[in-house]
């Protein structure tokens, strides 16, 4: 059989569409954007490598604010889980810190505070993996932020990750760990169950013994020595089970039952020299995909400050006329999260202390399309929230919180009822 | 053989009744059929019972705690078994129903623990292997064959059900309860493989596990769960019983809409004859 051209062509066509299209991530572009950008922001995350073998180590690094404007469908951060977005256990998770905190356990966090998190995965599942950093909150759920690839190289079956317990057991693989036992019991019970199954169904089974039921012969369905087999199953089984339960008291008697207390973890130390953001109107022009807010800003510091990016979602819109805050993108950050045209201000004089002005940040991208940001306009909680990254004439950071409503702009309609008036 | 079953060339006696061999081996080629059905049946929907109840904490070794998991476990696995066994004993007289379903469930859940869990979502067999329940469907189903009675089988049967659960997974268990140090703090190796392979939209704080409101029973929370659970069991056992009872009838509704279209219903005017 022989594929005519055309038919051909279509495979070929199909083939190289699927050989570019770019391997999906895990769908953090479908959460609701007021999750996005109204509850933990990211900053100064890095990943320390792009690239590992199996057994090898990635570590995610950075910074996230819970936003002050926190959602009123939510309930509050009381309890947080540090966890990452991965698809699934392609890494393991070796070590994970709250500002310095053990993060196994979960944790209360408090609302417009900073924690430093870092976690350390060491590549399991050869593949490229969309990586991202991720905070759990209950009632509210996974709260991701920004993802990078990151290409995991070798073989799964190399993984091993050993551990010594405290009693001085040595596992050598968690993996593999009582695995054998777990299904050396299941056969045992396994072998019992078919052969009290075999004992009764190596007899007619259905309809003689329905027929004799109804006829009333009920007593030569169960014999004597069916008796006695059951009788021996009922020793049997509490047997097995009695012996199994000491054999595992002798050979693991130091136990413990699972932890599920809570950690305590402060947040980190408040900016002193905050910078007050009243956002005045905000809008969103549709077509032009340009997010423009005008804000008044206050500098409550004691130096001048200018205003170097504004980060939302993963997203960072950043000044490029202020090397300050280019200096902050790490080369290997993603860079479809840091559109081109960045931060532009309608007014680019440093603002000085204590002076009160007002301001247009301009967003301007594809980008709030692409993330899918823009479905914000059909929330029934139509704010927006992000931060604002300010730099003094020093270099150092403060970090502002911005919300407020937003007006979406419809250019087309607009023209359209301005020529039928 | 026994008198249960006697032969000569031409018939065989069938539990006191004399059959012509070709029914008997009709009769014979129909059990198989009925007992493959029924057991993939069985299994199937006793599965899907236990996925939805019982679900997280057999899924992960982090879950099976001595509180909840010991509890709620034996309850909700009791229902099918005394449905089954008021069809198999009082029909057949035949007391295998619970170990049918245990073995039926063990069947399913290492097919979707195989191929769902591990092959397609790469969780290691140590974090989500199945717990074992087919000790206490042996023991429904001998005290049943034993004593010939619901009660004393919900009595006697559902409280071993509920109490051996415990002892007869410990063996499977422990390893994964030797304590460990993981960043300064001190947690079981089930607790380190929950942490270390990632469930991404399960976060430690979703586990539904002891977190110390039993600890007023000297810490022996699993004795006192096993003991709470087997009390359940006997009362989810007789409910049970009654449930299969009923679905067991043939119910009929006089057809109404034949004489409402003129036409004659015989099986109600048999009824009235």
């Amino acid at each position: 059989m022989s594929l005519s051209r055309r038919s051909r062509s279509y495979l070929l066509g199909l083939f190289a569409i699927l050989a570019m299209s770019e391997v999906p991530a895990h769908g953090e572009r479908n959460q609701e954007p007021f999750l996005r950008m109204r509850t933990a922001h990211f900053y100064d995350v890095t990943w320390s490598t792009d690239k590992v073998k199996v057994n090898e180590d990635v570590v995610i690094e950075g910074k996230f604010r819970l936003f002050e404007d926190w959602p009123a469908n939510l309930p509050e951060p009381d309890v947080a889980f540090l966890g990452n977005g991965t698809p699934g256990p392609v890494f393991v998770r070796t070590e994970s810190w709250l500002n310095g905190r053990p993060a196994i356990q979960s944790v209360p966090l408090k609302i417009d505070r900073d924690y430093a998190f870092k976690t350390v995965l060491k590549g399991r599942i050869p593949g490229d993996h969309h990586v991202h950093p991720m905070v759990n909150v209950e009632g509210a759920g996974p709260l991701m932020g920004p993802g990078s690839w990151v290409q995991v190289a070798g073989r799964a079956s190399d993984f091993e990750l050993p551990l010594t317990t405290l009693d001085g057991t040595k596992i050598d693989n968690l993996e593999t760990w009582g695995v054998s036992s777990v299904v050396g019991w299941h056969a045992v019970w396994i072998v019992i169950a078919i052969l009290w199954l075999a004992w009764w169904t190596r007899r007619p089974l259905l309809i003689p013994r329905l027929v004799a039921i109804d006829e009333g012969r009920e007593k030569l369905l169960i014999s004597r020595s069916d008796l006695m087999a059951g009788a021996v199953l009922i020793v049997l089984t509490v047997s097995v089970v009695v012996i199994g339960f000491m054999w595992a008291e002798n050979t693991f008697p130091r136990t413990i039952p699972l932890q599920g207390g809570r950690a305590v973890v402060k947040p980190l130390p408040r900016s002193q020299a905050p910078v007050d953001v009243v956002v005045e109107r905000a809008t969103y022009d549709v077509p032009g995909r340009s997010m423009q807010i005008r804000a008044s800003v206050t500098n409550q510091g004691s130096r001048p400050i200018q205003f170097g990016e504004f980060a939302t979602s993963g997203l960072r819109f950043v000044n490029r006329e202020l090397p300050a805050a280019m200096a902050t993108v790490a080369p290997n950050y993603p860079k479809e999260l840091v559109p081109p045209a960045g931060l532009r201000l309608g007014d680019t004089t440093p603002l000085g202390p204590g002076e009160t002005r007002s301001i247009l940040f301009d967003m301007t991208d594809a980008a709030w399309e692409t993330e899918r940001l823009t479905s914000l306009l059909n929330d029934p909680d139509n704010r927006v929230g992000g931060l604002l990254f300010c730099f003094d004439d020093r270099g150092e950071r403060i970090i502002a919180n911005v919300s407020g409503p937003i007006v979406p702009i419809f250019k087309d309609l607009v023209a359209h009822q301005g020529m039928t008036h | 053989m026994s008198a249960q079953l006697q032969e000569n060339r031409d018939s065989v006696t069938l539990y006191g009744r004399r059959w012509s061999r070709e029914n008997a081996d009709l009769s014979r080629t129909f059990d198989i059929l009925v007992v493959i059905i029924m057991f993939i049946a069985i299994t199937a929907a006793f599965h899907l019972h236990f996925q939805l109840t019982v679900g997280d904490w057999d899924f992960w070794v982090d879950w099976k705690d001595r509180q909840y998991w010991v509890t709620a476990t034996p309850i909700l696995l009791i229902a099918f078994p005394a449905a089954l066994q008021y069809v198999f004993w009082e029909k057949f007289r035949l007391p295998i129903a619970a170990t049918v379903c245990m073995l039926g469930l063990t069947l399913g859940i290492w097919i979707t623990r195989y191929s769902g869990f591990h092959t397609w979502s790469y969780f290691p067999f140590s974090m989500v292997w199945p717990a074992t329940m087919i000790a206490g469907g042996l023991i429904l189903d001998a005290v049943l064959l034993l004593t010939g009675s619901a009660l004393i089988t919900a009595i006697i049967g559902g409280m071993s059900f509920g109490l051996l659960f415990y002892p007869a997974n410990w063996p499977l268990l422990a390893p994964f309860r030797l304590p460990m140090e993981a960043m300064n703090s001190l947690v079981s190796v089930g607790d380190y493989i929950g942490y270390a392979y990632t469930r991404t939209s399960t976060p430690e704080y979703l586990r539904f596990i002891e977190r110390g409101t039993l600890r007023t029973f000297g810490g022996h929370s699993a004795v006192v769960s096993a003991f709470f659970s087997g009390f359940v069991c006997i009362l989810v056992y007789l409910l049970w019983w009654y449930i299969g009872m009923a679905f067991a009838r043939v119910a009929t509704l006089p057809n109404r809409m034949k004489s409402f279209m003129g036409l004659h219903d015989r099986g109600a005017e048999g009824k009235d004859a």
